[in-house]
């Protein structure tokens, strides 16, 4: 039968760290001018299924998604978060699992975490665009390179061409402390995109809820783009131990 | 309309010694009784490294074994690769011809360029030329076909002239297709004279504007090959029980499990960013198939499951449209038991085919009415 993740939820959720997030209801954030890097790399299949929780099917071939992404403006001012994902579907829907998230503010982490569930922690983010690569950073609060990670030999595609996938959040919910799956479904207004080589110079899987199971081994792509983000209200929440067909909930239009 | 049944071969974990033996060896005790009913083709995909979706990849031999096996069904590639990481362009020349030579002229060759990451990344093909190379293949193999000896040099392979043997016994050459999966690919179906392959399972309303499109085109094509194959064809599931319960039942079972075998597959587009793939492949069709309107019984509009009556309604509907052919997928993860199987293709060819002007003497003559 298709494949389906093997995630221990309750011991996963007792040795990462997760988000409380404060009810389902939240307002939109227009957020503009967001610079977008993206790399994707193959991973291990057996290894990436123990990280997914059976709500979700793992893609085949399993590959994580590395993302540096910096708002210049928001609600709670400018901030850069980078994330973890793998590559995942709920139903027939394509979504990445998220790990983990670093953002290198305070204030954006917590929001982030209260609003859409995000697992944020406060590093050092960086994000830099140079001539003929854009480079990704980030250090944890404690000192530790988490992840370096490029795109080499900028070329122009369209906007258009470029699919990101919604994002889902494993996080409790305050209201029952239960553990929920948050679906995050931003949407994208492009004013530029790039494509080109990936390059992952250094990944430490442990600082991303990962243990030593985000084996990344083989190169897909590397994307960067600037565009208008719109993370708009939760619409979906699913329960991590059904599958989604049985365990998602429709809590808003 | 015509009637042909379709194989993507796909073998359910675990994979037990004999597991896959098995799964072909239902294929062709089907393949045989379709031929006998009057089917009318049966088709193969090429698919590479699709756990348990697909294990047909060499389907140039599945395809031989079927055509050994049968008397008049023709025995189609529903397709074969045209990217040079996969297929060079002489062996697809050779292979098409042998098989053409042993299935006594029965040969359909459908044309395509892969969708998927898992088979692009496996063979290490660059997604941004796969239209193109499909494009000089599909140009070069009625020439290789047809020409005694044969030269080329092009983009993204070349040869020095030989000559290409053997050579197929249908003249001028055995008819081309091309899979139909992105949005638009009928229009480069029709502009190069090649039959339209459908291999989505989208409403009829988006077939019936894409065979209208399709149809325009074609009139004024400038074909590839010696002649134009003006036919539109699209891809179905079928199960067909006398029981009205028990045909939804199991069809939508099979249909279920389709949907999720072909989610886990990674469209080109998602990992890779390319305007040569404007669509996800598969993924928006089935996310519009599990999410879209259902009859009462849960089964899709224009899907071919369940009683007799149903299915026909859903065949009708096809040929209204303009749809010249249905091949159809029998099983998916062996889900339905091979015996049901074999009774659904029966009681297909007994109540249903004779409906229908093409199929309904074959069905006939071969005894559908059983």
């Amino acid at each position: 039968m298709p494949l389906s993740g093997t995630m221990d939820v309750a011991a996963f959720a007792a040795g990462a760290h997760l988000a409380e997030i404060h009810g389902f209801k939240t307002e939109e954030w227009t957020l503009k001018g967001a610079q977008i890097l993206n790399v994707y790399y193959e991973v291990d299949i057996d290894l990436a299924q123990q990280l997914l929780p059976v709500t979700v099917h793992p893609v085949i071939p399993a590959y994580a998604m590395f993302n540096v992404t910096h708002y210049p403006e928001s609600p709670v001012g400018p901030f850069t978060i980078a994330d973890v994902r793998l590559g995942c579907r709920a139903g027939v829907r394509p979504r990445g699992f998220t790990l983990a998230s670093y953002v290198d503010s305070e204030a954006a982490a917590r929001e982030l975490a209260h609003r859409w569930g995000f697992p944020t922690r406060v590093g050092k983010v960086a994000l830099r665009a140079f001539h003929d690569r854009v480079v990704g950073r980030v250090v944890t609060a404690e000192g530790k390179p988490a992840l370096e990670v490029e795109m080499l030999d900028r070329d122009f595609i369209s906007g258009g061409d470029i699919q990101y996938v919604s994002s889902m959040h494993l996080c409790r919910n305050r209201e029952d402390g239960k553990l929920t799956i948050v679906q995050c479904d931003p949407e994208w207004t492009f004013s530029k995109a790039e494509r080109g080589r990936p390059n992952l110079v250094s990944f430490d899987s442990a600082l991303w809820n990962g243990g030593d199971k985000v084996r990344p081994n083989w190169p897909i792509s590397g994307s960067y783009a600037i565009a208008d983000v719109l993370i708009g209200k939760i619409r979906y929440v699913s329960d991590p131990n059904q599958d989604a067909f049985r365990g998602t909930t429709q809590v808003a239009a | 309309m015509k009637f042909g049944i379709f194989y993507e071969i796909s073998v359910p974990r675990p994979w037990d010694p004999g597991v896959e033996k098995r799964v072909f060896d239902n294929c062709l005790e089907q393949v045989a009784l379709a031929d006998e009913l009057g089917f009318d083709s049966v088709w193969a995909v090429e698919h590479h490294f699709l756990e348990e979706y697909s294990h047909c990849s060499a389907p140039e031999l599945f395809l031989t074994a079927c055509a050994m096996r049968t008397k008049k069904m023709r025995v189609g590639h529903g397709i074969v690769v045209c990217v040079p990481e996969f297929n060079h362009p002489i062996k697809i020349a050779e292979r098409t011809a042998t098989l053409d030579i042993l299935s006594g002229g029965r040969l359909e060759v459908g044309t395509g360029r892969s969708a998927t990451w898992n088979e692009l990344g496996g063979f290490r093909a660059n997604p941004d030329e796969t239209k193109r190379t499909w494009d000089e293949f599909v140009r070069c193999l009625p020439k290789m076909w047809t020409q005694e000896r044969f030269g080329y040099q092009g983009r993204s392979w070349s040869m020095p002239v030989r000559t290409i043997l053997p050579k197929p016994i249908q003249k001028p050459h055995p008819p081309m297709w091309v899979a139909v999966t992105s949005p638009g690919t009928e229009i480069d179906a029709a502009e190069r004279g090649l039959g339209s392959l459908g291999l989505t399972f989208g409403s009829v309303k988006e077939q019936e504007t894409k065979v209208q499109n399709y149809r325009r085109i074609i009139a004024n094509c400038e074909p590839v090959g010696e002649v134009v194959n003006n036919q539109v064809s699209t891809v179905n599931f079928l199960f067909c029980h006398e029981d009205t319960e028990k045909g939804n039942k199991l069809g939508r079972r099979m249909l279920g499990t389709f949907n999720f075998l072909a989610a886990q597959l990674l469209a080109a587009r998602e990992a890779y960013p390319t305007k040569s793939y404007p669509s996800l492949g598969l993924l928006p069709s089935l996310r519009k198939e599990a999410s879209g309107p259902a009859d009462p019984a849960g089964v899709p509009e224009g899907i071919a499951i369940g009683d007799p009556e149903r299915v026909l309604r859903a065949c009708k509907r096809w040929e209204s449209v303009g749809v010249d052919r249905i091949n159809f997928l029998l099983n998916a993860l062996e889900t339905i038991p091979q015996e049901e199987v074999l009774n659904s293709l029966r009681t297909f060819a007994k109540h249903v085919m004779p409906h229908f002007q093409d199929s309904s003497s074959q069905a006939a003559a071969a005894g559908g009415g059983r």
